[in-house]
């Protein structure tokens, strides 16, 4: 039989089992976990089968109902989820003879991977904005939009500036790159810029480029005011607004 | 271009089912691979929905004519090349297949699928894709990664609230900010790439990068020539590392061009270098 363990600061408050009725939880003592918490409302949410899974439910309450970080309306639970209300945490114990065996093969998953979910519009922006309060530095503040431009200080090339946009930028003598080299003996890809999820990063081509000059040890992260130096060329990485 | 392609989808060591799915058209260099997810093998219906989508609708493909006034389902740029267009648009309408199905069979409610798609025109790939699977491009050494994650962790990064280090230590990596069959409209993400001989592609799902370091997956693509064997070699390597996840490698390697005015003599000869 599942049940549910309500859990604050550590400590066991209460254990409810969840039989085939639904499990109210709220702060009003008609609950059958009851959470005795300003920032609890009065119904705040209920856990209950469907089938043979073990859903929760928000009852539209204030603050929100979280299972394992996530804020959500209604979610599948899965032996050891913790459901978040207030400062309360309720383990979700659904080990043994669960209703119908449900996929058992799939609880033996390290913790780390959850079930894939897709967060809809709202509850996605307020993940967001969660996290966004959550997080230390901002980099992208949304007023301004930084191009990543080479300027080039030297050597033989097609154009003064590159500003980038390509998820990928090659520097060589092939007609498809977009900083070409000017001469019959350079490669035709001497380096290449990768553009990730963290910034740009400078990879090899058949050259081994210089960032400020030192060799690359493999694809390495470009900061503002970079120099690179490949094949003759010299150009500095800057973020322009 | 010559291209040489081989692809390799596993259960993994831990789930039951496998809802990963991938299609490999030759004659048109079209690759197609998906991640499926919802209970009860639903997952498997969504991507193989998905493969199957992309396939039939890029066959369709009338060369002859001007694409452009196909019925679009969705926004698409004009900028882009015919065959990207229609790539965006095969992904828009398995998008609407999944959400339809699901529509008429409530049990289905929650079904979807992230997409990562190719499509190489002449040197010129299009890439279409949803979701976390991934595309990247290995050239002179280098794994580029072509695709953008659309998952939470993946977006904080892009916002500098995650470092790629916490992003991959965080209980989240699962969490998707866009899928197919989720809604009846989807943004699709497109891109065109030009390739050179000894570009080596390669498609996967988040169950090889999840398990696998880029630095070991570059060093198995350089070791293994042969696609099929380099995609098995993936696949056994994450299984080797827990196979915690469905995992599915496509592997297409463009020809190096054969150099040297001896090289009309070889290819006469008939024989496999």
């Amino acid at each position: 039989m599942a049940k549910l363990s309500l859990m604050f600061e550590n400590k066991l408050v209460k254990e409810v089992p969840i039989g085939n009725r639904p499990v109210t939880i709220g702060r009003s003592p008609d609950n059958d976990l009851p959470v005795d918490n300003l920032a609890v409302s009065n119904h705040h949410a209920r856990v209950y089968y469907e089938g043979s899974r073990l859903v929760v439910e928000d009852l539209d309450s204030l603050n929100g109902t979280f299972v394992n970080d996530l804020r959500v309306e209604r979610a599948t639970l899965h032996d050891g989820d913790s459901i978040w209300i207030g400062k309360h945490h309720i383990k979700v114990d659904a080990t043994a003879d669960s209703v119908i065996p449900w996929d058992s093969g799939r609880k033996a998953a390290a913790p780390k991977i959850n079930e894939t979910m897709v967060l809809d519009t709202k509850a996605r922006r307020d993940m967001l904005q969660q996290a966004a309060a959550m997080g230390e530095r901002s980099q992208f503040s949304p007023g301004r939009l930084k191009m990543p431009t080479l300027v080039v200080l030297g050597g033989r090339v097609d154009q003064k500036e590159y500003v980038l946009t390509n998820k990928l930028t090659v520097i060589g003598r092939s007609p498809m790159a977009t900083v070409r080299l000017r001469g019959w003996f350079k490669p035709q890809v001497a380096a290449q810029i990768n553009q990730r999820d963290d910034g740009y990063y400078l990879g090899t081509g058949a050259k081994i480029p210089l960032v400020n000059g030192s060799p690359i040890q493999g694809p390495t992260r470009l900061n503002d005011g970079d120099l690179i130096e490949v094949s003759g060329i010299r150009m500095n990485f800057i973020f322009r607004e | 271009m010559q291209i040489v392609s081989s692809g390799v989808t596993d259960v993994g060591r831990v789930r039951t089912n496998n809802e990963d799915s991938f299609r490999i058209v030759e004659p048109l260099s079209l690759f197609v691979l998906s991640d499926g997810m919802g209970g009860e093998a639903h997952g498997e219906i969504a991507s193989t929905m998905t493969v199957e989508t992309i396939e039939k609708y890029c066959s369709k493909m009338d060369e002859s004519k001007e694409d452009a006034d196909a019925t679009l389902q969705g926004t698409v740029a004009d900028s882009w090349s015919p065959r990207t267009k229609r790539l965006q648009d095969a992904v828009f309408q398995a998008n609407l297949n999944i959400f339809q199905s699901a529509q008429k069979h409530p049990e289905q409610r929650g079904m979807g699928a992230t997409v990562t798609a190719g499509w190489i025109n002449g040197s010129k790939l299009s890439i279409a894709h949803v979701g976390d699977s991934r595309a990247y491009l290995l050239r002179t050494g280098g794994l580029q990664q072509l695709t953008n994650d659309h998952s939470l962790v993946a977006e904080q990064v892009r916002r500098g609230i995650l470092t790629p280090q916490q992003a991959e230590e965080s209980d989240m990596q699962s969490v998707l900010l866009r899928a197919l069959g989720a809604h009846p409209e989807v943004e699709v993400d497109v891109d065109e790439i030009d390739l050179l001989p000894g570009d080596v592609l390669l498609f996967c799902s988040d169950g090889l990068t999840r398990m696998v370091t880029e630095p070991e997956i570059a060093g198995k693509l350089q070791s293994e020539t042969d696609p099929a064997t380099a995609a098995q070699k993936l696949v056994d390597f994450a299984n080797e590392r827990g196979g915690l996840d469905n995992v599915t490698v496509i592997v297409a390697r463009i020809q190096e061009e054969s150099k040297g005015w001896f090289s009309w003599l070889r290819r006469d000869s008939g024989k496999k270098v």
